[in-house]
C-alpha cells in the first residue's frame, strides 16, 4: 500500500467515474422497480460514455469521441427506450423480486467486488491509459452484474444485468485496450444491439406465453 | 493461391446470407428449393477448400482460412446440406397438413416456414463466418451472431419448453460470450504490449509474436476464453443451457447446434490454445482443458444413466463428446490432436444423424419420452436401423469414424505419458456407453405390445415425404464408414496439417 | 485591526462560535425549508427566542427519576463544548488543545453525549422517549462502524487521524479532492450526518408523528431550562458535524491562517456562511425526499457502510 503516492487529477477523475459506475451497479441490485432499474442502466451507460470522453481528451485518442457518442446513442438512449417500450406493452408487473433479501444481496455483492479488487490487483496488469484501479473497478462491475443476473427472478432484471455486464466489459476495454481499432469497437456495439433485439423478442415471447415477466416458473426443464 | 479458391471463400461467406435474405420473400416451396441448392453448393465449396489449403493459407480481406479453419468448416458444410434436405421432409408433412386446413392455419404455417428458413440460413452463415474470420475480434463477433440467431431458432416452436430453453440459452450464452469478450480484450492488451496499438488481433502476427507476449495476460485470456467460449461448447459447469436448447429446438436446428455450433465454439478455444501454448508453455493450457474435459465427461456420463427424454439423451451425449475433445487437446500429442480433429468431423456426422433420426421417431410416436417409445426397428424400417447404427457410432463402436478418433486420442495420450488421464477417459467413455445404450435398447429393439397400433397414427418413414428425411442420415452413415475405414488421403493430410498447427510440430 | 489574539482566546472563540452560531444555522435551515414549501416560515432568529423562553420556565421531572435525569443535559452540553476544541473550526493551524484528542476521540465524546441523553430518556419510563433512545442505539450500531471506516480511510490517506492534518492534506492540491476514496468517505460521512441530525430521509425534523421519531423523541420528558439545554446541545452537535464535514472533508478553505483579529472574525463569518449553505442543501433534501419506513433505515445506513467500504477498497488498491 502506497499511501504517499497521490494519483493525478486525471487518474482521480477516471477512478471516480469508475466508482460511480460500480455504485450504479449496486443501486441496480438494490432497486426493486424494474423501470428504475432500466433508468439506472441508462445512467450507467451515460457515465461509461463520459469516461470514454475523459480518456479521449486526457490521453488524446480522438477515435474515442466517436465511440463515446455511439455508445451514448445506443446504450443510454436506444436500448433503455426499447426495454421501457416493451415493459409498457407488457404492463403486468412493475417490481421484480430477488432470491435473497436486498441486504444479503448487497453483502454478497460486496464480497464479490472485494474479490475482484484483490485478484485483479494481484494480476499486475498495467495500462498507460488509465490507472489500474479502474480495471479492478470494472471487473467488479462485471462480477456484481453476475450477482444481479443470478439473484433476480425476472426477465427484465436479468436482461439489464447482462447489458450492464457489457458496460463493465466496455470499461475494461477502455482501460486496457483504448487503442483497439474503432471498427472493432463499433462492431462490438452493433452486436450488442442485435443481442438487445433478440432479448427483446424473447422477452415478448416469454410474456406472451406466461403473461408475466417472472422467471420463477421456468422450472420445467431439468435433469 | 488461385483465384478460384478465393471465390470458394466468398461463396461460403456470402451465399447463405443472400439465401437468408431471399427466404424473407420467397414462398415455402421456393425457399425449400433455394436452401437445398445453397446447402449443397456450400458443402461443395467447403470440400473444395480442402485441397486448396494444403499448400498454404488462403485469404481475402477479412477472410482467411488455414487447415484448422477448414476442418471446422466441414461439419457446418455437411450438416447445413443434410439438414436442408431433411427439412424438405420435416416441413413437408406440415405443409401438406396445412394445405388441407383453413386459411388461418396456412398463414401460420407460412410464417413458421419463413422464419425457419431465414433462421437456418443465417445460422449456417454465421457458423461459416466464424472459422473464416481473420482475427480473434471478428471470431468473437461471428460467434455472438451464432448465439442470437440460434436462440431465435430454439424459440421457434413457441411451446412452453421452447420459450424456457431459449431464454436460458440466450442469457447463459450471452454472459459466457461477455467473458469471451473479456478474453478478446485481454489478448488484445497482450498483443498491443509487443506489437503496438495499431494491432488488430489478426491470427498470423499473434502467433508469430506469441513467444514475446507477456505471460500473465495470455494466461488470463486463455482461462477466460475457455470459460467464455466453453459456455457455448457446453463444458461443465457452464453447460446448463445445452440439454434444454437441444431438446426443445426443432430437429434440424438441434442437429446443427450439436454437430456444428459446439464445434465452431471449440474452434475459438483452439485459437486461444494455439497462442497460449507458445507463450506460457504446454502444461498450463493443457491442465485447464483437462479439468474441464474430465468434469464434462463425468457429468455427462452420469446424466446419461438416468435420462428419460430422447433428445436430452443425445444432448448429454454431445457434452460427453465435447469433454472427450477437450481431454484430447489436453494430451497435446500430435496423434491425439489428429484424433481430436477427426472426432469433431465424425461427431458432427454421427450426432447429426442421430438427431435427424430422433426427429423422425419423435414425429412418429408424438412423444420424446423414452418410456413411451417401443419397437422403433419394426415401425420405422429405414430410420430404425440408421438410428441404431448412429448410436453405436456415438458409442465409438468400430467400424465408424468415432472409434478411429477416440482410439487415436487414447493412443496419443498414452504415447505422451498421460496414462492416468487416458485411463480416466476410457472408464468414463465406457460409462457413457452404458448409459446411452442402456437407455435406447428397450425403445429400439423391443417389439410393440399388441393393441398399441391403433391409437398411434401411422406416420412412419414410408410416408410421402419420408424419403427426404431418410436420405441425409444414410449419407451420414456412409461418411461415418468412410471416416472409420479409410479416410481420403487429402483429408488425412488436412487433419495432419491442422494438428501440426496446434502442436507446433509442422510449419 | 492587526491585533493578534492569544491562542487560548481563539480556542474560546471556536467554542463560542459553535455554541452561539448553532441556533442561527438551525433557524436558517427552518426558514429555507419553509420557503421551499411555499410558506413564510419563522424568523431566522426564532431558535434564540425559543431557547430564551424555555430557560425562563420551570423545570419538572417525571416521578421516579433520579439525579441522572437532571444532570444529563448538562453532561451532554459539556461534551458538545469539548469537541470544538479538537477540530479545526476557525484556524488552519492546530491550537494548543487541538492535539488533546484525535478524530476518534471526538467521535467518542459525541457518542458519550448521545449515550447520556439516551439513558436519561430511558430513565423516565415514557414510552416515546424510550422508543427514541432504543431506536437511536439500534441504528447507531450500524452508523458507528461507518464512522470508524471513514476515519480509517482518512487515516490511510494521511497516515494520521488528526483532523487538522487531514484538512491540510485536502487543501494541499486538487488531486486530493478527486480521489475516489476521499469522495466516497465524504459521501458516507454526509449520510451519517443526515442520520445523526435526524433529517429526512430518517425522520421529519419538525414533525410530531411520534411513531417515526428517533432524535426528536428523546427529550420528550424534559422541560424548561433542561429542555433548552438539550435543544441547544443538539443544535451545537449539528453545527459540529457540519464543521467537521466542511472544514475537514469538503471545503477546508476560508479559515484563518494567522492569529490576527480580522482574520479570525472573517473565519467566523465564513464558517457560518458555509454551514448555512450546507444547511440549504439539507433543506432541499428535506423537501425533495420522503421519510423512509423505519425498517428501511437500515438500508440507508447500509448504503453509507457500502460507500465507506468501497473507499477503503479503492485506497487499498493504491489508486484511490
Amino acid at each position: 500500500m502506497n499511501a504517499q503516492s497521490v494519483p493525478s487529477v486525471f487518474d482521480g477523475t477516471a477512478n471516480t467515474i469508475a466508482v460511480v459506475v460500480l455504485l450504479l451497479e449496486f443501486l441496480m441490485l438494490r432497486s426493486a422497480l424494474l423501470r428504475a432499474q432500466v433508468r439506472l442502466y441508462a445512467v450507467q451507460s451515460l457515465v461509461v460514455s463520459i469516461l470514454a470522453v475523459v480518456v479521449a481528451s486526457g490521453r488524446d485518442v480522438p477515435e474515442l469521441y466517436a465511440l463515446a457518442a455511439l455508445s451514448f446513442a445506443l446504450k443510454a438512449v436506444i436500448v433503455p427506450w426499447l426495454i421501457l417500450r416493451l415493459m409498457r406493452d407488457a404492463s403486468t408487473e412493475i417490481a421484480g423480486s430477488g432470491a435473497l433479501g436486498v441486504a444479503s444481496e448487497i453483502m454478497v455483492a460486496i464480497v464479490v467486488a472485494a474479490y475482484a479488487f484483490f485478484t485483479v490487483s494481484l494480476l499486475d496488469i498495467h495500462s498507460d491509459v488509465l490507472p489500474a484501479t479502474a480495471l479492478s473497478l470494472s471487473v467488479a462491475v462485471v462480477l456484481v452484474a453476475f450477482v444481479l443476473i443470478i439473484m433476480r427472478r425476472d426477465v427484465v432484471s436479468q436482461a439489464v444485468g447482462f447489458f450492464s455486464l457489457e458496460n463493465g466489459v466496455s470499461m475494461v476495454s477502455l482501460v486496457v485496450a483504448a487503442g483497439m481499432p474503432l471498427i472493432l469497437e463499433v462492431a462490438f456495439l452493433f452486436d450488442l444491439l442485435v443481442a438487445v433485439v433478440v432479448f427483446g423478442v424473447l422477452m415478448r415471447v416469454h410474456h406472451g406465453r406466461t403473461h408475466s415477466l417472472s422467471t420463477a416458473d421456468l422450472t420445467r426443464l431439468r435433469g | 493461391m488461385h483465384a478460384s479458391t478465393g471465390i470458394l471463400l466468398l461463396v461460403l461467406a456470402v451465399l447463405p446470407a443472400l439465401c437468408a435474405l431471399a427466404c424473407l420473400v420467397l414462398p415455402h416451396r421456393a425457399a425449400v428449393a433455394t436452401t437445398v441448392v445453397v446447402g449443397l453448393v456450400c458443402l461443395a465449396a467447403a470440400v473444395g477448400l480442402v485441397p486448396a489449403v494444403l499448400d498454404g493459407v488462403v485469404s481475402i480481406g477479412f477472410l482467411r482460412v488455414d487447415a484448422l479453419s477448414v476442418v471446422f468448416l466441414l461439419p457446418t458444410g455437411f450438416l447445413y446440406a443434410a439438414t436442408s434436405v431433411f427439412a424438405v421432409g420435416y416441413l413437408g408433412d406440415e405443409a401438406a397438413h396445412a394445405a388441407q386446413a383453413d386459411v388461418a392455419e396456412q398463414r401460420l404455417f407460412h410464417r413458421y416456414s419463413r422464419l425457419f428458413f431465414v433462421g437456418i440460413n443465417a445460422f449456417a452463415w454465421s457458423m461459416f463466418c466464424a472459422p473464416m474470420a481473420d482475427g480473434l475480434a471478428l471470431l468473437w463477433i461471428a460467434i455472438e451472431v451464432t448465439t442470437v440467431v440460434s436462440a431465435l431458432l430454439v424459440a421457434l416452436d413457441n411451446t412452453e419448453g421452447a420459450t424456457e430453453a431459449a431464454w436460458k440459452y440466450v442469457l447463459i450464452a450471452s454472459c459466457g460470450l461477455g467473458i469471451g469478450l473479456l478474453a478478446t480484450i485481454v489478448m488484445y492488451y497482450a498483443g498491443a504490449q509487443t506489437m503496438g496499438q495499431s494491432y488488430d488481433l489478426a491470427f498470423e502476427p499473434l502467433v508469430r509474436h506469441a513467444e514475446q507476449l507477456p505471460a500473465t495476460p495470455v494466461r488470463l485470456a486463455f482461462v477466460l476464453a475457455v470459460v467464455g467460449f466453453g459456455t457455448k461448447v457446453g463444458l461443465v459447469p457452464m453447460h446448463t443451457w445445452l440439454p434444454d436448447a437441444h431438446a426443445e429446438a426443432p430437429t434440424p436446428v438441434s442437429a446443427l447446434l450439436s454437430g456444428s455450433l459446439l464445434a465452431v465454439s471449440f474452434y475459438a478455444i483452439l485459437r486461444y490454445y494455439e497462442v497460449a501454448r507458445i507463450t506460457v508453455g504446454d502444461a498450463f493450457p493443457q491442465r485447464v482443458l483437462l479439468v474441464f474435459g474430465v468434469a464434462s465427461l463425468l457429468l455427462a456420463g452420469l446424466s446419461l444413466l438416468h435420462q428419460g427424454d430422447l433428445k436430452r439423451l443425445l444432448a448429454y451425449s454431445s457434452i460427453e463428446h465435447m469433454g472427450i475433445v477437450a481431454i484430447g487437446v489436453s494430451f497435446g500429442a500430435p496423434l491425439a490432436l489428429l484424433g481430436v480433429l477427426l472426432h469433431v468431423l465424425a461427431h458432427a456426422a454421427a450426432k447429426g444423424n442421430a438427431f435427424m433420426c430422433a426427429g423422425v421417431i419423435v414425429r412418429s410416436y408424438q412423444t420424446k419420452q423414452l418410456g413411451s417409445i417401443r419397437g422403433v426397428l419394426e415401425r420405422l424400417p429405414w430410420t430404425g436401423p440408421v438410428f441404431l447404427a448412429s448410436v453405436l457410432a456415438l458409442c465409438a463402436m468400430p467400424p465408424f469414424g468415432l472409434f478411429r478418433s477416440e482410439f487415436a486420442i487414447v493412443a496419443g495420450g498414452i504415447g505422451a505419458a498421460r496414462t492416468a488421464p487416458a485411463a480416466i477417459l476410457v472408464v468414463l467413455v465406457t460409462l457413457a456407453f452404458l448409459g446411452l445404450l442402456g437407455a435406447l435398447v428397450r425403445p429400439v429393439l423391443t417389439t410393440r405390445p399388441a393393441g398399441q397400433e391403433a391409437d398411434v397414427p401411422a406416420t412412419g418413414d414410408g410416408a410421402r415425404l419420408g424419403g427426404w428425411m431418410v436420405l441425409p442420415p444414410l449419407v451420414g452413415m456412409v461418411v461415418l464408414l468412410v471416416l472409420g475405414l479409410h479416410p481420403p488421403a487429402e483429408l488425412s493430410q488436412l487433419l495432419r496439417g491442422a494438428a501440426g498447427q496446434l502442436s507446433g510440430t509442422v510449419s | 485591526m492587526n491585533m493578534s489574539l492569544a491562542p487560548w482566546l481563539i480556542q474560546v472563540a471556536q467554542v463560542g462560535t459553535i455554541v452561539l452560531g448553532a441556533p442561527l444555522v438551525t433557524g436558517v435551515i427552518a426558514r429555507v425549508e419553509a420557503m421551499l414549501q411555499g410558506r413564510h416560515g419563522p424568523r431566522v432568529l426564532q431558535p434564540y427566542y425559543d431557547l430564551a423562553k424555555l430557560l425562563r420556565k420551570e423545570a419538572l421531572a417525571p416521578s421516579g427519576t433520579g439525579p441522572f435525569f437532571w444532570i444529563a443535559p448538562f453532561v451532554a452540553m459539556a461534551c458538545y463544548l469539548t469537541v470544538p476544541l479538537l477540530i479545526p473550526v476557525l484556524t488552519t493551524y492546530a491550537l494548543p488543545l487541538g492535539f488533546m484528542g484525535d478524530i476518534l476521540g471526538g467521535g467518542f465524546i459525541l457518542a458519550l453525549a448521545s449515550f447520556v441523553v439516551a439513558v436519561a430518556a430511558a430513565e423516565t419510563g415514557d414510552s416515546y422517549a424510550q422508543l427514541g433512545s432504543s431506536r437511536a442505539k439500534t441504528f447507531g450500531a450500524i452508523t458507528e462502524p461507518v464512522v470508524l471506516l471513514v476515519v480509517f480511510t482518512v487515516a490511510i490517506v494521511t497516515t494520521t487521524d488528526l483532523p487538522y492534518v487531514l484538512g491540510a492534506t485536502v487543501r494541499s492540491s486538487p488531486d486530493q479532492i478527486v480521489r475516489p476514496a476521499h469522495l466516497l468517505a465524504s459521501a458516507a460521512l454526509f449520510m451519517v450526518i443526515l442520520f445523526e441530525t435526524g433529517r429526512i430521509p430518517i425522520e421529519t425534523h419538525t414533525g410530531t408523528t411520534e411513531f417515526g421519531m428517533i432524535e426528536e423523541a428523546r427529550p420528550f420528558e424534559h422541560s424548561g431550562p433542561h429542555f433548552a439545554v438539550l435543544r441547544w446541545g443538539s443544535m451545537a452537535k449539528q453545527l459540529i458535524l457540519f464543521t467537521l464535514f466542511l472544514n475537514v472533508f469538503v471545503a477546508p478553505w476560508g479559515m484563518s491562517s494567522t492569529r490576527a483579529l480580522g482574520d479570525v472574525l472573517l473565519a467566523v463569518v465564513l464558517l457560518l456562511a458555509k454551514a448555512c449553505a450546507l444547511g440549504c442543501v439539507i433543506a432541499v433534501i428535506d423537501c425533495s425526499f420522503a421519510k423512509l419506513r423505519l425498517f428501511k433505515i437500515t438500508e440507508f445506513v447500509a448504503a453509507a457502510f457500502l460507500l465507506a467500504v468501497l473507499a477503503i477498497f479503492t485506497l487499498y488498491l493504491g489508486g484511490g
